[in-house]
C-alpha cells in the first residue's frame, strides 16, 4: 500500500480523486490539502510515497510548490489538471504521470499500477523553477506569501526555517538548503543565508569570525568557513 | 490675287474675336467632346455664331462673298457630330442666303454640306476611337480644304449662269481655301491651347487634393484628436501653403500650424467665431470687407483672413473645425477656398469612416471574444471536474449543475445579438456562478442585489459576465482565504451604477493580456451603447477590494421605467 497526498484546491476535485484512489486498493489517501502551502507542511511531516498534485492552485502553483521540495527526499508526484496544454506538453515530454480532469478511473488505475512497479524516481528538475520569487511562510495563525527580494537573511533554529525581513520574521517549509540554490541568498553560516542586498556592514573579528549587520540592524555570525566565499560575493577579496 | 492679302486680313479679325470669345466661360463646352445635348446644343450656338460671323467679316466680289463661314459650320460640325454641323451650316447657309446674289443657293447648300462633312468626319474619328484626331492640326487643315473644293463644285453646279460661276470660283478659290484652311487650325490651335492651360490647371488642383487624401489616409481613424490634428495640418500646410491652418474640436484648438505659430497654441479654449460655426453648423468666412479676422491673442499677428469650416461625422453633427488663415493684405485665393471646402469634406468623411471602423473594430472583438467564451476550456473542465465528483455524492445536485451548464453555454451560443435586457444578462451570470460556487464551495461566497426596477434596461450583450468572470479568474480564485462576490445597485444623481466587488485586490491596471482586452471591450461597448460617462469605473485597494462599476444612465432608465408603464 502507498501512501498518498492529495493537493487540489477544489474541494470536489479532491473528493472525487481519493474516492477513485480508495477503489483502486492499492493507495491509501493519508492527509489532503487545499493549497500549496498546506500540502508542503503536510508532505515535510508526513513524507508520503506519493502526491497528487493540482497544477492551478491559489498563490503558489503546483509547479512552483514542487520546486520548494528537497530533491532528495522527494515523493514521487502525479500531476492533475483541468485543461493546460502547456503542462501537459511537459508531462508527456519527461513521461511524468499526469491526470486529466475529471479523472478516468482506467487511467487511474494504470497511472497506480506503474507507481506501484516502479522503483526509480523521476528527476523534475526540467520543470521545477530554478529562481522562486516569493517563500510561502506561515506566521502567526496566517500565511504569508513573502517576496524574496524581501527577504533579509533565513536561519533555522529549533523548529524549522526562519525567514526575517527585517521587519518580520516568520517559518518556512523550505529547507536552507533550497533557499541557498533558488533564491539570490548566500550563505554565511551553516545556519544562516543571507540576502546580499540587505548587508550593511560586516565587522571582522578575531579568529576569522565575522559580524553581519544588516539594513534593519540585526547581527548575523559568518564563520570561518564562509567567510571567504562571502567576501568573494561582495567583491572585497 | 489681290483678295488673298485681304481675306487673310479678315480672316485674322475673326480670329481675335474667336480668341477674345475663348477666354470666357462661353468656350468651356468646346473643351471636352460629349454626347450631352446640352453640350451639342452650346456647340450649335457658337459655331452657329461664327459661321455667321464669317458672312459677315467675308468680303464682296462681284454680286460674291469671298468668306470665312466654312471655319465655323466644318468646326461645328468637328466638334458637335453631323447633325449639329448640318444645323451650323444650314443656319449660316440661311443667313448667306438672305444676303442675296448669285450664289445665294448655292453658299446656302455648300455650307450646309460643309457642316455636315466636318460631321461626318467625327463620327467616323469617334468609331475608330480616334477622337484625340480631332484636334490635330493636319487632321482640321485637310478636313476644310475638302470642305471648300466641295463648296467650290457647288458653286459650280448650282449657280447660274455658269459662266459667271466660273470665273468667280477662278479668283476667289484660291484666296477662300487659304484663308479658310488656315484659319480653322489656327482657330482650332486657340482651342487645343485653352484646353491645355485648363487641363494644366486642374491636374495640379487635384493632384494637390488627392495628395492630401493621400496622405491623410487612416490617420482619423481613433477620432479627431490633438495627436491626429496635428499631423492633418501639418500634411495641408505643407501642400496648399496657406498661411496658417488650425483644427479644433468643438471645445480647444488642437493644432495649429503657420503664421503666428509662437502666440497660436494649441489646446486652448476656441474663439467665439468658431463657437459660432460649430452652432451654426456652416461655413464662416471672415474674408468679407465686414467681417475681417482679427487676432485676439496679438495686436500684431500677420494673420488677416481666415475661414473656418465645420467637421461633420456621419450624423451631420459637428465634431470640430478647420480653419485656414492667410496673411493680412492676402486674400485667400480661390482655390484654396474651394480646396477648404473639400479638405473638410475629406476629413469629414475619414472621420466618418473612422468611427465606423471603430465599431466594426468592436464588434468583431466581442464577436471573438464571445466565440472564445463559447468554447472557454478552462470554465468548461473545470465545471465537468465538478460536476463528476458531485455526481457520486449529491446526483440531485449534479443534475442541477449540468441544468446550469447548458443554460449558460446556450446562452453564450444565442447571445450574438447586440443588446439584452438586464434580467437576462444576470441569468446568464446567474448560471455561471451556480458552478463556480460548486467548484469553489466554501471559497466563494456571493451576493446580488439589484434594484427590480431595472431589469429591462438594455445593455450591451456581455457586459456582466466578464466583470464577474474577471473577480473570480483573477481575483476569488486565487485568494487562499474566502472570497466574496458583491454585485449590486447603486443609484446616484446620474442613474444608476451597476457595481461589481471582489474582496481578492488583485487588479492591475494596464495589465497586457486577455482580461484587460476583455474589460476593454466591456468599456467601448457601453460607452458606445450608452455615453462616456457610462465607462467601466476600476477602483482597487491591494489585498483587499476590487470594485468595477459602470452608470446605467438616467435616460435608459426611465425609457424603461416608461415602457413598463405603457405595457
Amino acid at each position: 500500500m502507498l501512501n498518498a497526498i492529495v493537493i487540489d484546491d477544489e474541494q470536489y476535485a479532491r473528493e472525487e480523486l481519493i474516492e477513485l484512489l480508495h477503489e483502486t486498493k492499492q493507495v491509501q489517501v493519508i492527509q489532503q490539502a487545499e493549497n500549496a502551502i498546506e500540502g508542503l507542511q503536510l508532505i515535510n511531516k508526513y513524507k508520503p510515497d506519493i502526491i497528487f498534485l493540482d497544477i492551478q492552485m491559489p498563490q503558489i502553483t503546483g509547479i512552483e510548490m514542487l520546486s520548494m521540495l528537497n530533491t532528495d527526499t522527494m515523493p514521487k508526484v502525479v500531476f492533475s489538471t483541468a485543461y493546460d496544454q502547456y503542462a501537459v506538453k511537459a508531462f508527456e515530454e519527461n513521461a511524468f504521470d499526469y491526470l486529466l480532469k475529471p479523472v478516468d478511473p482506467a487511467r487511474l488505475q494504470k497511472t497506480v499500477e506503474r507507481l506501484v512497479k516502479s522503483t526509480q524516481q523521476p528527476n523534475y528538475d526540467v520543470i521545477t523553477l530554478t529562481h522562486l520569487e516569493h517563500v510561502p511562510c506561515i506566521g502567526h495563525n496566517r500565511i504569508l506569501i513573502i517576496a524574496t527580494k524581501d527577504i533579509e537573511f533565513a536561519h533555522s533554529g529549533l523548529s524549522g526555517v526562519y525567514i526575517n525581513t527585517g521587519q518580520q520574521e516568520a517559518t518556512s517549509q523550505l529547507t536552507l538548503k533550497i533557499l541557498e540554490e533558488k533564491t539570490p541568498m548566500i550563505r554565511c553560516h551553516r545556519q544562516y543565508l543571507v540576502n546580499l542586498k540587505a548587508i550593511k556592514e560586516i565587522q571582522l573579528l578575531d579568529n576569522g569570525l565575522a559580524e553581519i549587520m544588516t539594513n534593519s540592524g540585526q547581527t548575523l555570525p559568518v564563520s570561518r568557513r564562509y567567510l571567504k566565499r562571502l567576501k568573494q560575493n561582495l567583491g572585497i577579496l | 490675287m489681290e483678295l488673298i492679302p485681304s481675306l487673310l486680313q479678315q480672316m485674322c479679325v475673326y480670329l481675335v474675336f474667336a480668341y477674345l470669345l475663348s477666354k470666357t466661360p462661353i468656350f468651356m463646352p468646346l473643351l471636352n467632346i460629349s454626347s450631352r445635348w446640352e453640350h451639342k446644343f452650346s456647340c450649335y450656338l457658337i459655331f452657329s455664331i461664327f459661321c455667321i460671323m464669317g458672312s459677315y467679316f467675308g468680303l464682296q466680289y462681284e454680286d460674291a462673298i469671298a468668306n470665312t463661314r466654312a471655319i465655323g459650320a466644318v468646326m461645328g460640325g468637328l466638334f458637335g457630330g453631323p447633325i449639329v454641323g448640318l444645323a451650323v451650316g444650314m443656319t449660316g447657309g440661311i443667313h448667306r442666303y438672305f444676303m442675296g446674289g448669285f450664289t445665294d443657293v448655292a453658299c446656302a447648300i455648300s455650307t450646309s454640306v460643309e457642316g455636315l462633312i466636318g460631321g461626318l468626319l467625327h463620327v467616323y474619328l469617334l468609331r475608330k476611337n480616334k477622337i484625340n484626331y480631332l484636334f490635330k492640326p493636319q487632321v482640321i487643315f485637310l478636313i476644310t480644304l475638302f470642305a471648300e473644293l466641295t463648296q467650290m463644285a457647288i458653286i459650280l453646279v448650282v449657280a447660274e449662269p455658269y459662266q459667271q460661276a466660273y470665273d468667280l470660283v477662278t479668283t476667289v478659290a484660291i484666296p477662300m481655301i487659304l484663308a479658310n484652311t488656315i484659319g480653322a487650325v489656327l482657330f482650332m490651335s486657340i482651342i487645343e491651347d485653352r484646353k491645355s492651360i485648363y487641363e494644366k490647371y486642374s491636374t495640379t488642383f487635384s493632384q494637390r487634393a488627392l495628395r492630401i487624401a493621400d496622405r491623410s489616409v487612416g490617420i482619423l481613424n481613433q477620432g479627431l484628436n490633438t495627436e491626429s490634428a496635428q499631423t492633418i495640418v501639418r500634411i495641408i500646410h505643407e501642400e496648399t501653403n496657406v498661411g496658417a491652418i488650425a483644427i479644433t474640436d468643438t471645445k480647444n484648438i488642437l493644432a495649429f500650424i503657420g503664421i503666428g505659430e509662437q502666440h497660436h497654441h494649441a489646446n486652448v479654449p476656441i474663439s467665439s467665431s468658431i463657437q459660432q460655426a460649430i452652432d451654426e453648423n456652416r461655413i464662416i468666412d471672415l474674408n468679407t470687407t465686414a467681417d475681417t479676422y482679427q487676432c485676439k491673442v496679438n495686436r500684431r499677428c500677420r494673420l488677416g483672413t481666415a475661414i473656418i469650416l465645420p467637421l461633420r461625422n456621419g450624423d451631420n453633427k459637428v465634431v470640430g473645425t478647420i480653419k485656414l488663415y492667410e496673411a493680412r493684405r492676402k486674400l485667400l485665393s480661390n482655390i484654396n477656398v474651394s480646396m477648404a471646402e473639400g479638405i473638410a469634406q475629406l476629413l469629414s468623411s475619414q472621420i466618418l469612416l473612422g468611427h465606423y471602423q471603430q465599431q466594426q473594430t468592436l464588434l468583431t472583438q466581442a464577436e471573438l471574444k464571445l466565440l472564445h467564451a463559447q468554447v472557454n476550456p478552462h470554465f468548461l473542465f473545470n465545471a465537468l471536474t465538478t460536476i463528476s465528483a458531485v455526481t457520486r455524492r449529491e446526483p440531485e445536485k449534479a443534475r442541477i449543475l449540468i441544468q446550469h451548464l447548458s443554460q449558460f453555454f446556450r446562452k453564450n451560443l444565442k447571445q450574438n445579438i447586440e443588446s439584452v435586457s438586464l434580467r437576462e444578462e444576470l441569468s446568464h451570470v446567474n448560471a455561471y456562478l451556480t458552478i463556480e460556487q460548486a467548484r469553489l464551495t466554501n471559497r466563494l461566497r456571493v451576493s446580488v442585489d439589484i434594484d427590480p426596477a431595472l431589469m429591462d434596461i438594455k445593455l450591451p450583450t456581455f457586459t456582466l459576465q466578464p466583470l464577474i468572470e474577471n473577480a473570480i479568474k483573477h481575483g476569488i480564485s486565487t485568494m487562499l482565504s474566502a472570497g466574496k462576490l458583491e454585485i449590486y445597485s447603486h443609484k446616484t444623481t446620474e442613474g444608476t451604477r451597476i457595481v461589481v466587488t471582489d474582496n481578492a485586490g488583485t487588479f492591475v491596471k494596464n495589465k497586457e493580456e486577455s482580461t484587460g482586452l476583455g474589460l476593454k471591450i466591456v468599456d467601448k461597448r457601453l460607452v458606445n451603447h450608452f455615453n462616456e460617462r457610462s465607462s467601466l469605473q476600476i477602483t482597487t485597494t491591494k489585498n483587499k477590494l476590487t470594485q468595477v462599476s459602470f452608470l446605467l444612465p438616467t435616460t435608459a432608465t426611465t425609457n424603461t421605467l416608461t415602457t413598463n408603464k405603457e405595457n
